[in-house]
């Protein structure tokens, strides 16, 4: 058993399903309160990274920042949340608030043509080529932690704590504020919460700034610790960070965070040993087919995903 | 319930019958080859346009405008360019090809840029006669004589994988490589052929594929070996060259990245240390260019430019020469347009002359090896 290589695939892993994760949070509670699947919540991801990549050529660019890199960091994060954040709350307004009432479907088929209308807008702003954040420039990939042969970039760890501590913070909003058990009562029962006096049209709205914000966050961080983006980069984002929401429990923060690790060590597992497990038979280009088979299994099996309680419908 | 069900059941088989007819009317018999005047003559280049590998698309569409611009001016002809934008899909490709296929303007085509978008639309311009000349799709067998109206200006992979094999286990000593495809329909044969020329001269090789599309490679670092000396990557896009690199050197991985065709590109593929193999020569690296990239860079204002724009400039301007012979006579049909591009004889600004073999394959071709130090690039080979 090669060790190094097992805490290598581990740490890349948690890297990816931390992000899959913040993208999971953003699809579970818009889910959560709306029952409406966001099919454009990875584009909004991939705004938040050209945010971010905006903010970092404003101030100075990688190779010649005119604040220190910590803060650099920071502002690009806080930028994209902001900027997400406000997108989300439009999007919510025009493309699926006055769908409200109408058929499930009808939301559904909006959300993507908002994800292709996001997609193409940046087309037309940004171009075509990919952006780069040349993170190497911006922090030495000599920084970092050493485990024995193991080097850990220090990219890859800020990644993984900024975003278990926006994890912990939406979890200690929801559970310990009055917005969170607004969002709670909402979850539960929208026409009964409005009944107790909860504005839920704002509790909505909030969500929605929250869940973009996140996926603003995971954006930028998907930038610094993987160098480029591009204007499609959210579909595929978008699509990790539902089946991590789907296998978790959709509409359970705790499953969401616990989906999105999940399947980021799923995906990151199979890469490194599918070819050892099935004799050569398979190679890691179909790491792919891992993850999305853990997602029928588990529509199969367990509908309602980890931490989901199974709907009791009552006649 | 049932009725809805019904009416839903009728509506999939109605667009599905509708679909069929669509496809077989583009699959049917030849269409009568028609006579054009030259008085409205387009020429239609096929790229990658947007999407992951518009860096290329854009540069060869680029190229390709400029040689109409020149060449109009030379010869007081007035064509003019039609976009296709084939996005790096196969799909697309042959979307645009039916498009370019229905345009009667249209008298020849410049592309399809990458191996699978000729796969997918050359089989439609060969129906109408219409001549296709790429000036980067590589791939072995497109010259094998299954489409008898595609032509290239570049060298095919059955040249570039010995080159490649003969570099890294000669030159570069290497004796643990790692080859790594994107799953297109160009790599995986290159990746192959270079794995096995390299096993034949008794170098260790581990094999590995990644999506097109993929971003994150760190996984598949992590099976790299401490020991590799050089990661050989097939890709059409640079930018997956650079991040290959970038987390390579991340898991304190020595092993240096030798790209392929995509991954010539100095704004994005800026390595400590890599190489890259291409199927031209920049055309800064030589001298008699001179004129023709001041030129160029006149034109583009200044816009930058690798090794993918200069060929299909080349395609442009063979597919221009043949139109106008073939409507010597006030006008032509693509069928003779296309017998005019086989008995093409004119010099190449990227030196020597191009004239086809019988399969449409540019004669005494080869490829170019770089290498690149920091975004410095240097023809070693």
């Amino acid at each position: 058993m090669d060790w190094d290589k097992l805490v290598q695939l581990l740490v890349n892993g948690v890297t990816l399903g931390s992000v899959y994760a913040l993208v999971a949070l953003g699809f579970s509670m818009v889910y959560g309160i709306l029952k409406l699947l966001n099919l454009a919540h990875g584009d909004v991801l991939m705004v938040g990274a050209f945010i971010g990549w905006g903010v970092l050529g404003w101030l100075g660019g990688a190779q010649d920042p005119s604040v220190a890199v910590w803060i650099l960091i920071v502002l690009m994060v806080l930028a994209a949340m902001a900027g997400c954040g406000v997108l989300g709350v439009a999007i919510e307004r025009f493309a699926y608030r006055p769908l409200r009432r109408a058929p499930r479907i009808a939301p559904l088929i909006s959300a993507l043509g908002v994800s292709f209308f996001i997609q193409n807008s940046m087309l037309l702003l940004f171009g075509a080529d990919f952006r780069s954040y040349d993170s190497f420039d911006l922090v030495d990939v000599e920084v970092g932690i050493e485990f024995g042969p193991l080097r850990v970039w220090v990219v890859r760890l800020v990644v993984i704590g900024a975003a278990l501590a926006m994890m912990i913070a939406l979890w200690l909003l929801v559970t310990r504020t009055k917005l969170g058990k607004a969002m709670r009562a909402t979850a539960i029962d929208r026409e009964a919460a409005a009944m107790m006096g909860i504005d839920v049209d704002k509790v909505i709205v909030k969500t929605f700034f929250i869940g973009s914000a996140l996926a603003g966050a995971a954006g930028v961080l998907v930038g610094l610790v993987f160098g480029q983006i591009n204007h499609f980069m959210g579909f595929g984002y978008g699509l990790k960070g539902f089946t991590a929401a789907v296998v978790g429990g959709i509409g359970s923060i705790p499953g969401a965070m616990f989906g999105g690790l999940f399947i980021g060590l799923a995906e990151a597992l199979s890469v490194g040993y599918i070819e050892d497990l099935t004799r050569g038979r398979l190679g890691s280009a179909f790491s792919d087919l891992v993850v999305f088979l853990i997602l029928v299994l588990f529509m199969l099996l367990r509908p309602q995903g980890i931490f989901g309680k199974p709907e009791v419908k009552k006649v | 319930m049932r009725r809805g069900l019904i009416a839903t059941a009728i509506a999939v088989l109605a667009f599905a019958a509708v679909g069929t007819a669509a496809v077989a009317k583009t699959t049917g018999p030849a269409a009568p080859a028609q006579l054009a005047a030259c008085t409205n003559v387009s020429l239609g280049v096929l790229a990658p346009l947007t999407g992951p590998a518009a860096f290329l698309g854009q540069e060869q569409l680029s190229w390709a405008r400029f040689a109409v611009s020149q060449y109009n001016r030379a010869n007081g002809t007035r064509f003019k360019v039609a976009l296709g934008d084939s996005q790096l899909s196969a799909s697309l490709a042959r979307t645009v090809g039916r498009r370019f296929v229905a345009n009667d303007d249209i008298m020849a085509v410049v592309g399809g840029s990458t191996s699978q978008s000729v796969i997918s639309s050359a089989g439609l311009f060969e129906r109408v006669g219409l001549v296709s000349i790429s000036g980067s799709a590589t791939r072995t067998d497109l010259t094998s004589g299954q489409f008898s109206t595609f032509f290239r200006v570049v060298p095919h992979d059955a040249i570039q994988s010995p080159n490649i094999v003969r570099y890294v286990a000669g030159n570069l000593r290497a004796r643990q490589v790692v080859v790594l495809d994107s799953q297109d329909d160009y790599s995986v044969p290159l990746s192959g052929a270079v794995a096995r020329g390299l096993r034949a001269r008794n170098v260790e090789v581990d094999r590995e594929s990644v999506a097109a599309d993929e971003t994150d490679f760190s996984s598949i670092v992590a099976n790299v070996s401490d020991d590799a000396d050089v990661v050989v990557f097939a890709t059409q896009t640079a930018s997956a060259a650079q991040t290959l690199s970038n987390q390579l050197r991340e898991q304190g991985k020595d092993a240096i990245v030798f790209g392929t065709d995509g991954a010539y590109s100095p704004t994005q593929y800026k390595p400590r240390l890599g190489y890259v193999s291409s199927f031209a020569n920049d055309l800064r690296f030589l001298r008699s260019a001179r004129s023709i990239v001041r030129a160029y860079n006149r034109f583009s204002n200044n816009k930058a430019f690798g090794t993918f724009g200069p060929p299909s400039y080349m395609a442009a301007w063979v597919a221009m020469g043949a139109i106008q012979r073939a409507c010597a006579d006030g006008n032509a049909t693509r069928s003779e347009v296309t017998t005019q591009v086989r008995r093409t004889n004119t010099p190449s600004i990227l030196g020597g002359r191009v004239q086809f073999t019988r399969r449409g394959d540019v004669r005494a071709s080869k490829f170019y090896i770089f290498r690149v130090n920091n975004g410095t690039y240097r023809l070693v080979g």
